[in-house]
């Protein structure tokens, strides 16, 4: 008998095969469910396709074979047929006393009997013998073969070793480096002149500088209406700006976001394994916000980042003591300090510090979560106290203007920017909770996970996370802002992502296909979604360019972004010049008190601004009704109209100077 | 008065135009992301050409991008040309400034290269864009008097010439280069067609409004626009502030009067009573928009009162000397002497400046 029949093709080892409940999306392994007692396996066993019974056996001379001897299909025994002692042996044919078949070809440990990968060895009394070959023949029958003639050795349950390594550290360290550097491409092909916001807190920045090192005065109080402290970043900013200009500014909100992504690997790493890491790495590297976030010289960058850091430290620290926890404390609150919104994810902190210390000291997790609150809780306290920001929180965060974007819109557009990337981590979460094991290595099975509890838990904060900011402007109804928030949400939804896309893809990468285009769809989006957003406002070139003449350090001016021109003008103007287009105050020369439209209406008939620059865009109701006062207004001229082209289409700048 | 035929110049210039398997599997993935990242990177990079080659062409809502062609592109800022520090030395001779051959002889005459031209254009002709390049290149303005001789200033008024307006203007901030334009100047005289006889105050100055804010809404700011009546001697009935636009609309006064024998001669009496009643409503600058002195013996006096008149007063931003023979021979080369003194005069550095660099 051969060892093996020719037509044996082997099946993919199944790692999952016993494991907990199978199927769906994010249980591709490739098999169908299995029942414990088919009955198709009970019942006869169909010959492999393409197996030719011998049919007509051609019989050596001299050998008879019983006349019709066929081999009956699915092996029944023909009756009268007597296997295998009662094999009727043609004359003059010995078979040899003792001869025994190998007894169930021996199948390593682990494998499973399968009666569709091995058909011929059954283990079934009934079983036919196998069939005369001229082997069987012509070979000379030992004597008595005491021992099989072979030893299938031993083998190991797995061939491999599921502890980390050094080569698959620097393998993942290798693909981490590609998402960063698509991450860097992706923010660096932006290009647009400084958008209002970016404008603003460097010009403020500067200005705080001066007032740091010289003691300049502050044009405005910029601490009353930033939602951030202009004492951080802005002046970090500045100090860049100063030496590299915005380019130099951006690239330090790349450094950020850069480093956003490898923390984010880092203790998504910790808290699955290197597969997630990448996985949800990969994918946080090409949504809008990341990307955006990542040439865009605001305080986002650099929040989201000490968040990131403040997360990684909760996570490194799981098996630390209790109070290493505290580490993350300071740069939680610096992070709420740079930007105050970033309060709403340190909730979301402080529960990971009781999950992620969970599974290493149960109970004392509790202790370290009650801690991390206390120190977060105990500085942000003294924070608020010692400085002068609470009016700024109050302003711009917390008792914000409420909006007039509806529900429906902000969900739309936050599903459109982060949906799905959040459904993945929605399918991970779902997926982790069913099965734990995050291994193709069948010794996985047995390492202890977290019980379903502690993974439904940890799904629910780091998915609810990204939910935070959506529902929190769905409240204040407003989508300002709103794109840069979903970004901060997935960060937490990340690693769940990552769950996702693993579990997508399965076990072995059994459909890499799903996740390539599961990525492809999120870049695509990632990249559209930024080139709109960094296209929304108007390149401000030419414009500088035209009033850089009309400005000096004594006019009045009004703009409907006075940011841009105080930024890129602040050698020659002061932001204490410049009026915008959303709230006025203004007594006239006769001494009345006007607001609102009629304070523009107003000051613009006594001549007072000495320039106007309006874009159409910020705020298109007051620009038409400056622009209405402006025509035929003997103060004023038009100096240049000065079309451009934004996201949304087409529009231009007008540019009034005052003659008389 | 009608002290010239108007004849127009350059009707053919046109506007400008111009396992085993886990391991199989891996490295499919590998090739795929490679692949997928090639693809996108080339994409990113050819998108980056695209926007270099023709930024503005597509319909695509790509970011705008500051790009190096933009550099010359933003409109021209006339505000140091309103009020300059020097004065105007303006001509209008024949066939300038679409040739510069009179104005260069001219020049060769009097010593000075003139910084303003003026030319004669009728209402319907195309602009003449060469006219201002040549002129520009040798650092002078042109001014063109538009005259409506065969359109109702009405039908102005009431938007029947919009498109032409509206090519108009395009060609005019296409160009862009500073150009002045003067609507039917000597509208208080009764001798235009545009004249007293023909249409009213309101009528007047509702063209002029519709003609500015056509220019305004097409972006065309590189224009100055020249409110030109006559002086006021021979028409003293007609009051001209019914006539004024009003300041929004108009940037120079410009005086159209001459030095003719029969008159007194003295600066104030041919130009102070126009002045002094143009003070009472506006105080934007003045510009002798189109003057000369008659041949004859008074003639060497008459330019010495025009230069220090013009000297004299602040709000007076120049002239224009009317270098044609129409009706008299207002040319300077006439009277040899009268040119000797106009040149001697023309010598002060007061006088003249290169329009492409005010100062």
């Amino acid at each position: 008998m051969t060892s093996r029949p020719e037509y044996y093709v082997p099946q993919p080892y199944d790692p999952y095969a016993d494991d907990e409940p199978q199927g769906g999306w994010f249980n591709s392994d490739g098999y169908l469910p299995r029942q414990p007692h088919d009955p198709h396996a009970s019942q006869g066993h169909e010959i492999p396709q393409g197996y030719e019974v011998p049919q007509g056996y051609e019989v050596p001379q001299g050998y008879e074979v019983p006349q019709g001897y066929e081999v009956p299909q699915g092996y029944e025994v023909p009756q009268g047929y007597e296997v295998p002692q009662g094999y009727e042996v043609p004359q003059g044919y010995e078979v040899p006393q003792g001869y025994e078949i190998p007894q169930g070809y021996e199948v390593p440990q682990g494998y499973d009997y399968d009666p569709r990968t091995y058909p011929y060895q059954q283990p079934d009394d009934q079983q036919p013998d196998d069939q005369q070959t001229f082997a069987l023949r012509t070979v000379a029958e030992p004597d008595a073969p005491a021992e099989p003639a072979y030893h299938v050795p031993e083998s190991p349950e797995v061939g491999w070793d599921m502890a980390a390594s050094r080569r698959r550290a620097w393998v993942s360290r290798a693909v981490l480096l590609c998402v960063l550097a698509v991450q860097a491409v992706l923010s660096l092909r932006l290009a647009n002149t400084a958008f209002q916001d970016e404008a603003l807190y460097l010009a403020a920045g500067h200005a705080e500088l001066q007032h740091l090192l010289h003691g300049t005065p502050l044009p405005i109080n910029y601490a009353s209406y930033f939602s951030g402290s202009p004492q951080l970043y802005p002046v970090l900013a500045a100090v860049v700006d100063k030496r590299f200009g915005l380019t130099g500014a951006r690239l330090l909100s790349l450094a950020f976001m850069l480093g956003t992504t490898t923390l984010l690997y880092s203790f998504t790493r910790r808290l699955f394994n290197e597969r997630a890491a990448l996985a949800g790495a990969a994918l946080f590297a090409v949504v809008q916000s990341t990307v955006v976030m990542g040439y865009f010289a605001t305080y986002d960058a650099a929040a989201v980042f000490l968040l990131a850091l403040a997360t990684w430290i909760v996570v490194r620290t799981d098996r630390a003591p209790v109070a290493a926890v505290l580490l993350a404390a300071p740069v939680a609150v610096l992070a709420v300090g740079v930007k105050y919104a970033a309060a709403l994810y340190l909730p979301t902190i402080v529960v990971l510090a009781l999950l992620t210390g969970w599974p290493h000291k149960g109970g004392r997790a509790y202790l370290r979560m009650l801690l991390l609150a206390l120190g977060i809780g105990g500085l942000l306290a003294v924070g608020m106290y010692s400085t002068d920001l609470l009016a700024g929180v109050r302003q711009t965060t917390t008792d914000r203007d409420h909006g007039s974007d509806s529900a429906v819109f902000l969900l739309q557009r936050s599903a459109e920017w982060g949906g799905l990337m959040f459904l993945t981590a929605v399918g991970g979460a779902i997926s982790y909770v069913r099965r734990s094991r995050m291994n193709e290595s069948p010794l996985a099975q047995r390492l202890g996970t977290p019980g379903w509890r502690w993974r439904a838990l940890l799904g629910l904060v780091l998915c609810g996370t990204a939910l935070l900011a959506p529902a929190y402007q769905v409240h204040l109804g407003t989508v300002v802002s709103l794109f840069k928030h979903v970004g901060f949400g997935l960060l937490f939804a990340a690693p769940m992502a990552g769950v996702g896309v693993t579990r997508l893809i399965g076990a072995h990468f059994r459909y890499p296909q799903l996740g390539i285009m599961l990525w492809t769809a999120t870049l695509c989006l990632g990249i559209s979604q930024a080139d709109w957003r960094f296209g929304v406002w108007p390149d401000s070139s030419k414009m500088i360019r035209v009033i850089d003449s009309h400005v000096d350090r004594k006019g009045h001016y009004l703009a409907s972004t006075p940011e841009v021109p105080v930024y890129y003008l602040r050698d020659k103007t002061s932001h204490r010049q410049w009026q915008g287009v959303f709230a006025l105050e203004y007594t006239d020369k006769k001494g009345r008190y006007h607001s609102g439209d009629a304070a523009y209406r107003a000051a613009l008939r006594d001549g007072e601004f000495d320039l106007i620059v309006l874009d159409g865009l910020t705020n298109p109701r007051v620009d038409a009704v400056v622009a209405d006062a402006v025509k035929g207004n003997p103060h004023y001229r038009l100096l240049a109209d000065l079309p451009f082209r934004n996201s949304s289409g087409t529009g231009h700048y007008r540019i009034w100077t005052k003659t008389s | 008065m009608r002290l010239k035929e108007r004849f127009c110049v350059a009707r053919t210039a046109g506007t400008t135009r111009t396992a085993g398997k886990a391991r199989v599997a891996r490295t499919t993935l590998a090739a795929c992301l490679a692949g997928v990242l090639a693809l996108s990177g080339c994409s990113l990079l050819g998108d980056d050409g695209d926007d270099g080659g023709s930024s503005a062409s597509g319909g695509r809502t790509a970011a705008p991008r500051a790009g190096a062609s933009a550099a010359a592109d933003i409109p021209y800022d006339v505000t140091p040309l309103l009020k300059p520090a020097k004065k105007y030395f303006g001509v209008a001779v024949p066939g300038a400034p679409t040739s510069m051959k009179s104005v260069d002889a001219y020049t060769g005459r009097t010593g000075k290269q003139p910084n303003l031209i003026e030319y004669y254009a009728g209402w319907g002709d195309g602009f003449d864009a060469t006219g201002v390049r040549n002129a520009w290149a040798e650092g002078a303005l042109t001014l063109m008097s538009w005259e409506p001789f065969d359109t109702p200033v009405a039908d102005i008024a009431a938007g029947k010439s919009d498109a032409y307006i509206k090519e108009y203007a395009t060609a005019v901030r296409k160009l862009n280069l500073p150009v002045v334009i003067d609507f039917a100047d000597e509208f208080n005289g009764h001798w235009e067609k545009w004249g007293t006889n023909h249409v009213t105050p309101a009528q007047y100055v509702a063209a002029w409004r519709h003609i500015h804010q056509t220019f305004v809404d097409a972006g065309a700011t590189n224009v100055i626009w020249s409110w030109s009546p006559n002086i006021v001697n021979p028409v003293k009935d007609v009051q001209l502030k019914p006539y004024y636009p009003g300041d929004a609309y108009v940037d120079w006064v410009g005086l159209i009067g001459y030095f003719t024998t029969g008159e007194d001669n003295a600066f104030d009496s041919v130009f102070g009573p126009t002045r002094d009643r143009i003070r009472t409503f506006t105080k934007k600058p003045m510009l002798l928009l189109e003057t000369a002195a008659m041949p004859g013996e008074r003639r060497r006096a008459d330019i010495r009162n025009l230069f220090a008149g013009v000297e004299d007063d602040d709000d007076m931003l120049g002239f224009v000397w009317f270098n044609h023979k129409k009706r008299a021979d207002w040319r300077l080369e006439a009277s040899p002497l009268a040119l000797k003194e106009f040149k001697r005069l023309a010598a002060d550095d007061r006088f003249g400046f290169d329009v492409r660099k005010p100062s």
